[in-house]
Formats: structure tokens, sequence, C-alpha cells
């Protein structure tokens, strides 16, 4: 057996970053502190430029099977790093202000992104299951990182339990699974799979488990209750972090392990799935329109919006008459997929960058307090207006387009009347998105105090909006490196 | 090089509006800047595009990139550029700009000035996107997008009752047409698959497009074209339009909103000229139209609505040579009179301007010695449309009578020329009564309106006189009849001479009348035409018909409609929906007790289900 570390570069790189910034806390004078961030958004950068783009092409396997580098592993590594180093970026400010150990946040950050790194290569279970908790560990810190505040202590209380519990249930069907196949790669366990068609109890404990795990990190009816609280409780950066990087790393790891390990039990799972991702889109929305706290609102709409992924997740495990899965059209909706955890992600980016500038560290970001917004700061409320807008599905947004190309895949691969349900869902959502807008620029506020924008934060914030309408009228260019992606995952 | 360019103007103008609205909203002044500096830059972008046109060896281009491409799905961002499309782009690009110019004189002090360049951006970005775009879904998106500049602008004073009105009345009459454009572009897009313009000619040429959907959908395009383009029945907004502010008129009635209905048959030819039954429509329609307009127009007192029904009527006669094929006569009157009528208009602004608003004629007159250059732009405005040789008005009419002479017969010719004979005396009428005989207010204080205003009438006015030379072969340009549908243009002697005695007459006969007071004529009319003068005054009472049929008919079903609305629909599917779905999440939101074996109870409920599930399938 051969190791090539060489295809492990970028891993490498980064956790050396994550304690070359651990070290520079201790030398740099707190006055030089705030130019961490920069330092860490550059490193992150510069791997994606220097050891990401050279293996661009790669297929292989390291550690014999252990580890997977191939195009759909690639595309997320340079997605952590390019959000990461965004989202770095965009909390520099509130970090500098609220937090006592910089340093120390960052290098948790760049743990976590190490983390969504392995757990995107990862060719069998149990990695990803270390993989996966290092970056739950990673989080239970960053969620109870303002140590002083009660909303935050509750909040990270509840989610290392609950996280434990999930783990716990994660863990003991990857033990079934393993006992039941005798292995825990994903290949084998598709091999082994396809060969006896019965399926045992066991086994089936042992894959709902182990799906269950899954389901709660992504925050999925009735396994979401966290989500809410957590997002309240959090820091706004860390909120837009487990909003966005951290769903984003799940639910690749998950399509993974759906197409490659549990394709031939493909129908079984999908029928759970659609059933999960209609409670989810409905129970999501609904339960937003009567929410009066902005993070809590945009939690809710982040378990819609997951439950739109996960009605895609489903739709891939489409197959045909002779058990083989429909590689043309389950392309199609990995595109879409990703394109539209791209789009989310921008547009929640660039509304929790705002919630920080406008809310700062006070305890209640009720929306009734963004009336009249667009006197005091008129590119924070462009950028919450089009983010909101994307997120509810309207052109010329990267929402609108991204959401025609997933429920469109998905109408082909599965019933029309599945998309009829997200789209209805997401009609609703536009009411509290447009809720939120109204406040902004109808109603009017005694306040008229300019926020005044550090350069930073605007260079960040129109930056999201041309990315923004950018996708939403040419996503081409964008649409070329999906396809290498999802090309080489089916 | 240049028509790389052609992405731009609309751009520019919808960059414009986001700026405007977002970011200046408390500088009105630099609001106006940026709107007139988007226009400005796309008028220049017009020309750099227009000098590639020129160029001999360039027809159409169609260059676009794909905005959605999956499965059969494709929707692209394409611009269509021929000479048909780069003609309207300098129309709109020009008359916006003066206007725009115009209003940063006249809405000086108006307590929304900045939101008014605001929505001229918008209003801008979307006309000019339906004469570039390359597909009908795009052109239809900016097509809703016109109706809802015009409805801002038309309503801007909407604290004015009758403003809102009249806002609406447009919104609505339009809407008419627009469903029925949606329909058809539906109807063709089932048929061929694509909503690309090219292709589908391309589809229908060779016979891949049923016949009599083809019609139909052909019908309900023309219907688009004939509300926007306020063609009878669907005229009775443009009049009423009038209670925008002024330059608005000027804008609506010349470049904007009317001209792309004009456009929009004129693009869709190829699929008419396919439907031979709808080109006898649009014949009938252009026709009746355009001697109705005119003989509303005669005896209407007020400056704007004579303007509106001349404009009504001159549609008509654009949409006549239109149903002849004759595009090219028929753009080039759309140009000639666009800018002759955002001349007049403009010049009617100017005069409310320095009069307090008075819109009466009958109070006006004699004022060609107190504003010297309102008066000599809008006579010569004037003359250009009642079609007097030299000016431009005359050689586009000629052109039109030309292509009704070849292709339609001695009737409609003979028609078309009473029509035109209609046109010339309510023009010449209007002119009299306005600006020669006494003063008939005492107000002294009148004098000649600031320079931002009657710098745009005076370029106006030269282009209103000498836009004839268009015509005419200079180097490689052959002439824009030619330049539009490649044939070379010619003239009828015969013609000319005849049309040229029928605007003398009438010349003479408004010169009898309103000059010379001549009694025995007007003892004439008075006597034999009152009938006639009554229900022309009252519009043929085509209003009061609207009105009745909609309290009679419409209101009566919209009240049986309501009541089934208010119980079935609001009470039960709106209000049971919306609150159960409020309540749902109320409900919904009472286990979320923050409690965390609450959490961890729900948490083991779905896991059980799931394994239930499973285990059962």
């Amino acid at each position: 057996m051969t190791i090539n570390l060489d295809l492990l570069i970028p891993e490498i790189l980064v956790g050396s970053l994550a304690f070359i910034i651990l070290g520079l806390d201790l030398f740099l004078k707190s006055k030089y502190k705030e130019y961490i961030a920069y330092i860490a958004a550059t490193g992150l950068i510069l791997v994606l430029i220097f050891s990401i783009i050279p293996i661009w092409n790669t297929k292989a396997n390291i550690y014999g099977d252990i580890l997977v580098l191939d195009g759909y592993a690639i595309f997320f590594k340079a997605f952590f790093l390019t959000f990461g180093a965004v989202l770095i970026l965009s909390s520099k400010n509130y970090v500098g202000n609220n937090f006592s150990y910089i340093a120390e946040y960052y290098s948790i950050v760049i743990f976590t992104i190490l983390a969504m790194m392995f757990m995107v290569s990862s060719a069998e279970i149990l990695t990803a299951y270390i993989s996966l908790e290092l970056l739950s560990f990673s989080l239970y810190v960053l969620v109870a990182f303002n140590r002083f505040n009660n909303r935050a202590n509750e909040a990270s209380i509840k989610y290392i339990l609950l996280g434990a519990f999930s783990s716990a249930i994660l863990l003991y069907g990857v033990s079934q699974i393993y006992g039941h196949l005798g292995t825990t790669n994903l290949v084998q366990i598709q091999q082994a799979l396809s060969m006896n068609s019965e399926m045992s109890l066991g086994l089936i404990i042992g894959f709902s488990m182990f799906i269950v795990g899954f389901l709660f990190k992504i925050g999925i009816v009735p396994f979401h209750m966290w989500v809410p609280d957590v997002y309240e409780g959090s820091a706004t950066p860390v909120t837009a972090y487990l909003a966005v990087l951290v769903k984003v790393a799940i639910v690749a790891l998950f399509i993974r392990v759906l197409v490659v390990g549990l394709m031939p039990i493909a129908q079984d799972w999908q029928l759970i799935l659609i059933g999960f991702s209609i409670v989810t889109m409905v129970v999501g929305n609904v339960v937003a329109l009567i929410q009066s706290n902005i993070k809590r609102l945009l939690a809710y709409s982040s378990i819609g919006h997951a439950g739109y992924i996960l009605l895609g997740v489903a739709a891939i495990g489409t197959l045909d008459q002779k058990g083989l899965i429909l590689v043309d059209f389950s392309r199609l909706i990995v595109n879409g997929i990703i394109l539209h955890l791209v789009s989310y992600s921008l547009a929640s980016i660039a509304i929790f960058l705002c919630i920080d500038i406008i809310f700062g560290n006070s305890e209640e970001e009720q929306i009734d307090s963004m009336k009249g917004l667009h006197d005091r700061s008129p590119l924070m409320s462009l950028l919450i207006t089009a983010s909101l807008i994307s997120l509810g599905g309207l052109p010329i947004f990267a929402g609108f387009t991204s959401k025609f190309y997933l429920f469109n895949s998905i109408g082909t691969q599965i019933s029309l009347w599945y998309v009829g349900i997200a789209i209805i869902t997401s009609l609703i959502s536009l009411y509290y998105y447009l809720y939120v807008i109204r406040k902004i620029y109808i109603d009017t506020n005694k306040d008229k105090t300019v926020i005044n924008l550090p350069i930073l934060t605007k260079g960040i914030l129109v930056f999201l909006l041309f990315a923004l309408i950018f996708i939403g009228i040419y996503p081409n260019i964008l649409m070329e490196f999906i396809y290498h992606a999802s090309e080489s995952l089916l | 090089m240049g028509v790389n360019l052609a992405y731009f103007p609309p751009v520019i103008c919808g960059i414009s509006f986001i700026l405007t609205v977002f970011f200046t909203r408390k500088a009105p002044l630099i609001s106006s800047l940026i709107s007139v500096f988007a226009i400005l830059s796309s008028f220049i972008l017009f020309i750099f595009i227009l000098i590639d046109f020129l160029s001999p060896n360039l027809n159409s281009i169609d260059f676009s990139i794909d905005w959605i491409d999956v499965l059969d799905t494709r929707i692209s961002w394409g611009i269509l550029l021929d000479s048909l499309s780069v003609t309207m782009l300098g129309l709109i690009t020009l008359v916006a700009l003066l206007v725009q110019v115009y209003s940063i004189s006249y809405m000086k002090g108006d307590s929304r000035f900045g939101w008014y360049f605001s929505v001229h951006s918008l209003f801008a970005a979307a006309m000019i996107a339906v004469v570039l775009v390359d597909n009908l879904l795009l052109m239809y998106f900016a097509w809703e997008l016109v109706g809802l500049g015009s409805y801002l602008l038309i309503g801007f004073w909407y604290e004015k009752r009758a403003a809102s009105e009249a806002a609406k009345k447009a919104f609505i009459t339009t809407r008419i047409g627009d469903v029925a454009l949606l329909i058809g572009i539906i109807l063709i897009f089932k048929s061929t698959g694509t909503f690309n313009i090219s292709s589908i000619f391309h589809i229908a040429n060779n016979g891949g497009i049923n016949e009599n959907i083809l019609t139909i959908s052909t019908f309900l395009i023309f219907l688009g074209a004939m509300g926007k383009s306020a063609q009878f029945p669907f005229h009775v907004w443009l009049p009423d339009a009038m209670e925008g502010p002024t330059p608005v008129s000027a804008l609506i009635h010349a470049a904007t909103m009317v001209a792309a209905g004009v456009y929009l048959v004129a693009r869709m030819m190829p699929l008419f000229s396919l439907a031979p039954y709808v080109l006898d429509f649009v014949v009938f329609i252009g026709l009746f139209t355009f001697i109705f307009g005119g003989t509303m127009a005669i005896v209407m007192h007020d400056i704007k609505r004579v303007l509106a029904y001349s404009t009504i009527s001159h549609l008509g006669l654009m949409m006549l040579s239109l149903g002849f094929m004759g595009i090219a006569s028929a753009i080039f009157h759309l140009i000639v009179h666009g800018v002759s009528k955002a001349l007049l208009f403009l010049g009617a602004g100017s005069l409310m301007h320095e009069m307090e608003g008075e819109t009466d004629i009958r109070n006006m007159g004699g004022l060609v010695n107190k504003m010297p250059i309102t008066a000599i732009t809008f006579i010569i405005g004037s003359v250009s449309l009642a079609g007097i040789i030299p000016l431009s008005g005359f050689f586009s009419k000629d052109e039109i009578l030309l292509t009704v002479f070849e292709k339609g017969g001695i009737l409609i010719l003979f028609l078309t020329l009473i029509g035109a004979f209609l046109s010339s005396l309510y023009m010449f009428r209007l002119t009299f009564i306005t600006f020669f005989g006494s003063l008939k207010s005492d107000n002294s204080k009148i004098g000649e309106s600031p320079i931002l205003m009657t710098l745009p009438l005076i370029l106006l006015a030269l282009l209103a006189i000498f836009m004839s030379a268009l015509l005419l072969e200079i180097s490689t340009f052959k002439g824009f009849i030619f330049f539009i549908s490649g044939y070379k243009a010619h003239l009828n002697l015969l013609l000319i001479v005849f049309s040229s005695i029928l605007s003398f007459v009438a010349l003479i006969l408004a010169w009898f009348i309103y000059i010379k007071d001549s009694k025995y004529l007007t003892d004439w009319f008075k006597l034999n035409m009152n009938c006639f003068y009554k229900l022309l005054l009252n519009k043929y009472y085509i209003d009061e018909l609207y009105q009745y049929v909609i309290n009679q008919i419409v209101l009566r079903f919209a009240q049986f409609i309501a009541l089934f609305d208010r119980l079935v629909v609001n009470d039960i599917g709106v209000d049971k929906s919306s609150l159960s779905v409020k309540s749902l999440g109320l409900k919904l939101k009472f286990i979320q007790t923050g409690k965390m074996h609450g959490y961890a109870i729900s948490m083991v409920i779905g896991f059980l289900i799931l394994i239930f599930t499973w285990a059962i399938l």
C-alpha cells in the first residue's frame, strides 16, 4: 500500500493554518490581533489556489479506500475554503468587538473546515463519522463561545446533549451495518446490498439509525427542534456558519453515502425521505410565519430549505426497471441541489451579516426593530431585500434559477405533486420574507441614526449582491464546475 | 464592435432605476442627473450600434447567453438586432432623453421629483428591452414593465382623483390586451417549443404551426398590440392618460407605450403574413381608428385631448400600413409622428407651464407674440403632422398612402385620404385657435419658458423638418425604406399632388372657420351638423357605453362573484386556510417547548416512525 500524501496537502495545510493561528496568538500584541481574520482568510484562499486547483481533475483513493478524492469532493473543498474565507471576513467586526479570544475562534473555525474537507472525501462510514464528530465538537465550542451569555449557554447545552444523542444513534447504526455486512466501506456496502435482496430487520434498524443521525444534523422535522434554539442563541456569525457551511457539508456527505453506499435499496429510502421532506417543508415554512425574532425566522426558513434539498436527495434514488440508477437525470438533480446550496449560502451569508451589524450583541433580534431600516442603511436594506427575494425564489436572483433547476429536475424524476407541495410552501415562505421587506421599507422608525458600515463589510455586501444577481442571470459558469462535481459522483 | 454594446442600454437604465430608488432617495437632483445620464449614454450607445449597422454587410444579429437550460426548457437572455430594433432604439432613447431633460425644468419643485426620474428610468429600460430582446417570454416581461411604468407615470399625481382613475383605466384597458398577448405567446410556445423569435419564424415558414393555431395566436398577439397602441375599441385610456405630467404624455404618445404595439406587429410580421384573415382585420381596425380618432380630434377643446385623439388616429394609420405589410412606411411614420408628437406635447407643456395649467384652447389665442419659440416650434410640429410639403410628416404619410394605393385599391385609398384630410383639419384648427387671433387671457406675465424646456423643442422641430432626409440615399445608406425592408422607395406624383391639394384645402377651410370666423360657414355647420357635433364632443358616447356595460353587466356579475368570493373564497378559502396555516403554526410552535426531553422524545418518535415504515415496506 503506497500512500500518496500529495493528495492530502490541502488538508495538511488547513490543519497547519489552524495551528499557526493558535501560535500567532502567543506572539502578537493585542492591537494587531484584529489582523488574524485577514491571515486566516488569506490562508484559506491560498490553500484553494495553490493546492486545490492543481489537483482539480484528480480521481483517486487514498489510504486504501478510506478517503476518496474526486471531482465531487474537490468541488466541495473549494466551496468550503471560499465560503469559509467569506464568512471569516464577514465575522471579523463582530468577533473583534464581542469575543475575548480571537485567535481561538478562528482556529476552531478552521478546524471545522478541515473536518468538512475530510467529510466530503470520506469513502467509508467510520471516517465519515469521525470527521462528523470533529465538526460537531468544534461547533459545540463555537456555539458556547460567548460564555457569559445565558442564551449562548442554553443553546450550547441543548446542542451538545441532542448532538450526543444523535451521534450515539448514528454510531449504533454504523455498528449494526458493520455487524451485518462486515464492512464499512461504501463501495463494498453497495456490493453486499446488491447481492442479497432480502434485508434483515437488524440491517433495517441499522440503516434507519444511520439516516436519522444525518437527518438530525441537517435539521429535518421531527429532528429539527434544536435548530431554532441554537440558531437564536449562538452569536450571529456562528449562526451563519451553522446555517451555511455546516449544512452544506452534511448534505454533501449524505448524498455521497446514499448514492454510493445505499443505492441498491434506493426504493426504500426514497419514499421515506420524500415523507420527511414534505413534513419538513410544511413545518419549516408554516412555523416561520409566526416568528417575531429574525434569527428564529431564518432558522425555520433554513429548515424549509433543508426540506427542498432533501426532496432533491430523495429524487436521486429513482431506479429504472433493471434496478439501475438513471444517471443522466440523477446528475441533473445533483446539479440542482448543489446550485441551490450555493444560492442559499450566498443569500444566508448576506442576511446574517446584516443582522449582526444591525443588532450587534443585543439580546433580542426582533423583526420590529428593523422598521425603517432604509433610512438608516440603504445598502443593507437592498441586500436583505435581495437575499430574501432570492430565498423566496423570484427572478432575477440566484434563488430563482436554483429553485427552477432543482424543482424542474425533481419534477421529471419523481412526481410533479411533490414539486407542487414544494412550490406552495415556497409561496408561503414569500409571505414572511416580504413581511420583513415591508418592515424595512414601508414602516417608519423614530430612530433615524445612520448605520456606518466599515469598508470591508461594504465590500462583502456588494460582492454578495453581485454574486446573487450574476448567478441569477448567468448561472452557466458556475454550472460548469457543478457538472464537473456531479459527473464524478455518479 | 458596436453591436456587442446592445446589452447595455436596458441594463444601464435598470441600474439607474435601482440606484435612484435605493440610494439617492434623499437627493432628488442627483436622481434626475443619474437618470438623464443613463438615458444619454444609452443614446450614445445607439449611435455606436447604428454606425456598425450602416455598414452594408450587416443585416441582423441574434446573440444570447443562456439563462436557464435544463432538459427541454431553454430560456436565454438574447438580443435581436436588426434595422427595425435599431431604429426603435434610436427613437426611444432620443425622445426619452429630450423628455427627461425637459422634465428637469418642468417638474422643478415637485415633492416626488426623484421618484419621477426613477420611474422614467424604469420605463425607458422596459421599453428598450421590448424592442431589443430576441424571445417572446422576455418581451412579455418587459411589455408588462412598460405597463407598470405607464401606470406609475400617468398616476404620478395620485392625490388627484382624475389622475389615479386615469392610471387605473390605462392599466386595466391595456391588461385586457396583455392577457390576450400572453395566451398568444403560450399558444405559439406550445406548438413550436421555443420562445426565440427567429426560430418561431423559421418553424412557421416551414409550416410547423397548425394554420388555425397560427391565426388564433396571431390574432391574440394583435389584441395585445391594440391595447398598448390604443386602437379602437381599446382607445379609451389614451385621452385620459393626459392626467399625468405633460412630458409623460409626450413620452407615452411618441416613443414608448403606444409605439410598443406598432413595434410588436412589425416584429411579428412574418407570422401575420401567414395569417391573411388577421391582416384584413388589422387593416380594418387601423382604417377605422384612423378616421374615428380624427373626427373626435376636430371638436375637442382641451389641447392635450386634441393631441391624444390625433395620436390614436395616426396609430390607426400605422396599423393600416402594417395591415398591408408596409413595415417600412409604418415605422417611418412612427418615428416621424413620434418626433412631431413629442414636440407638440412638450410645446403644450410649455404653454401650460406659463399659463398656470390652462389646457382649454378657447382661453388661449394670440400666443405667437408672447412665446415665439414655443409657438414656432409648435406650428412646425402641427404643420408636419398635417402633412404639408416639404415637412417630414408629408413624406411619411405619402409612403403609407403609396402602400395603401398599391396593395389596397382605390376604395381604401379614398377612405384613407378622408382621414388624412381630417388630420390636416384638426391640426390647423388647433394651431389657429391657440396661437393666432386675439389674446384671450389678460395675463401679461406670460413669457417664454426656460432654456431646458425650449432646447428640446428646437431640436425636435429641426428633426420634424429634416427627418425626411432619411429617405434619401447617402453613400452606402440607401434610404430608410430600403434600410428597413430592403426594397427601394419610389414616388407617385399623382398621389403627391392630390394629397397636397387635400391638405391645402383643409388649411384654407380651417383658416376661414377659425381665423376669419366666417359667418356663413359656421352658421351652416351649426345648422346641419349640430347633432354630429354633440356626438363627437361626447366621443361617440363610448366611455358612457363602457361605463354602462361595466355598471349593468360587469358590476352585476361582479357583485355575484363578490358574494361568492366573500362567502366561499374569502371566508372558507383564504381566511380559513390562512388562519388554519397560522393556527397550525401556533400549534406547531407549542411543540417547541424549549425543554430538552420534549426534543428527545420527538426525535425518538420520528425514529420509530422511520423504522416501522421501512420494516413494513
